[in-house]
């Protein structure tokens, strides 16, 4: 009996173990749904309220998630969209063509510019991921029709503005011209140096307005308008005949070193890489004292046309030499020569030598002369 | 016997200070100051040559070129466009629909614009 009291207090004493062995358990289990709850809250929550739109698609193209936004952007109520075969539906308002192009390549994309009907323009992001033990795909939809719209309105913008601006210009060149060439009668010597000095200016004028233009096409990104397979040595020998004027009044030796081989063509534009060998020969010019020498040659090496400018002028300081590609930076020694000059010059060539592909690089001495270097790939 | 220039321009100081320049070399010259009577023009003066803006009240430059290479009577002559434009775009335009050159106005003198017309009247 007394063996027995005692055999069932153990067993006792094991139950009540188990118990609470048991209701750890369970509230673990309580901890773990409520933290899933809440994670699935939390992503939901992020989902909802993404300002892209999100859609995900299981391995048999069944459209397992969408997003607020994507209704938007579809124009299409969820219910009629999900659980359907992302190949098979047809939806009202929006062409999903494009889209279906896409994904039946089963590669991701990257912000891929896609355009689903009339002004909506969407960029589009793929990927693929673990869905459980199956694939599913993520796909992010950014809008950017707005952004579309007010970038042709800055071209606009841009396109008016340099005409508004070029106009009064052109007017002050012709008649000051007209002037000088003594179209309307003789000025004294006094007067046309006057006069020289304010075409000069107005020159001044007009070149910054190019420049501003270009640096403003820069920056909406389609600078490169058309390029062509094309040898470089033309428009390195157009560009310096461009340039005959000032050579000439600063008793500046200009030499073209040109390849003994024919060079291979490279893939150019070709308006923009001739602005971005007149820049270059432009400062050399510029910050080149009287009598000195400018050498230019093209040479290819290891599959790149490699550009080469090398100069006898005032150099560049070492402490500047970091900033030197940077919009509107000056070199602190020609501020104080009292040259023209925007600033805007290295940093559009090297726009244009980076949307070649290609690579800018430099090498200078203060007072002994600075050489640039620049290598568009084959 | 001295060639014909039409100058089509709507901004009276630049229209007057090349007519002068042209004049004075022995062009003759005839001036439109829109895009309309620049068309008509073209089609009753029968010019050598064309200077043409682009940016004009009524009809612009671009239409103008694209209506005078359409008509047989006129489309032989030669059409310079000089504008203040002078986007890719906008050059690209201008040539595919039939100009000879494309000139920004604040890039020439009067006396390079004349050299221009040579070329093509020569």
């Amino acid at each position: 009996m007394e063996n027995l009291n005692q055999e069932i207090e153990k067993k006792e004493k094991e139950l009540r173990k188990i118990r609470l062995a048991f209701l750890n358990i369970l509230e673990d289990t309580q901890d773990a749904k409520d933290w899933a709850v809440e994670e699935k809250n939390k992503t939901m929550a992020v989902i909802n309220n993404f300002t892209d739109g999100l859609l995900v698609i299981d391995h048999e193209n069944k459209i397992e998630l969408v997003s607020p936004t994507i209704e938007k952007l579809f124009k299409e109520k969820k219910e009629n969209i999900l659980g359907k075969s992302i190949f098979k539906i047809n939806l009202k308002k929006i062409k999903l063509k494009p889209l279906v192009e896409i994904l039946k390549k089963k590669k991701e994309v990257y912000r891929k510019e896609i355009e689903l009907g009339e002004g909506i323009l969407l960029e589009m992001t793929t990927a693929y991921f673990d869905f459980g033990k199956k694939k599913g795909i993520l796909v992010v939809l950014h809008d950017v029709s707005k952004d579309k719209i007010i970038e042709r309105m800055k071209t606009e913008f841009v396109s008016i503005a340099a005409h508004q601006l070029r106009t009064p210009l052109s007017a002050i060149k012709w008649s000051l011209r007209m002037i000088l060439d003594g179209d309307v009668g003789s000025i004294n010597e006094d007067q046309k140096d006057l006069l020289e000095k304010t075409y000069t200016s107005n020159e001044r004028m007009i070149g910054l307005i190019n420049d501003l233009l270009n640096v403003t096409r820069i920056e909406e990104g389609k600078f490169l308008y058309k390029p062509e397979k094309m040898q470089m040595e033309g428009i390195v020998v157009n560009v310096i005949q461009d340039n005959e004027d000032v050579i000439k009044m600063k008793n500046i030796g200009v030499k073209f070193e040109k390849s003994k081989k024919l060079l291979p063509p490279v893939v150019i534009d070709e308006e923009k890489m001739s602005l971005a060998i007149h820049n270059l020969l432009d400062n050399a010019l510029k910050y080149t004292p009287e009598k000195g020498k400018i050498v230019i040659s093209l040479e290819e090496k290891d599959n790149e046309i490699i550009f080469k400018i090398k100069d006898t002028g005032v150099g560049i300081p070492e402490d500047q030499k970091e900033r030197i590609f940077t919009k509107f930076f000056r070199g602190s020694n020609v501020i104080k020569m009292e040259t023209e000059g925007s600033g805007l010059g290295l940093y559009t060539t090297k726009n244009i030598i980076d949307s070649h592909k290609g690579k800018i690089w430099f090498e200078s001495e203060e007072n002994k002369g600075t050489t640039f270097y620049f290598s568009i790939p084959v | 016997m001295s060639k014909k220039v039409l100058i089509i321009e709507d901004d009276k100081f630049l229209r007057d200070l090349l007519g002068k320049k042209l004049s004075s070399l022995g062009f003759d010259t005839v001036l439109a100051v829109d895009g309309e009577e620049g068309l008509e023009k073209i089609k009753t003066e029968k010019p050598d040559i064309v200077l043409l803006d682009l940016i004009l009240p009524g009809i612009n430059g671009f239409e103008v070129l694209e209506q005078a290479k359409k008509d047989p009577s006129v489309n032989e002559i030669p059409i310079i466009i000089l504008s203040n434009l002078g986007q890719s775009e906008d050059i690209e335009k201008g040539l595919g629909l039939g100009a000879k050159d494309f000139l920004v106005k604040a890039h020439f003198t009067p006396q390079e614009i004349v050299k221009k017309l040579q070329v093509f009247l020569s």
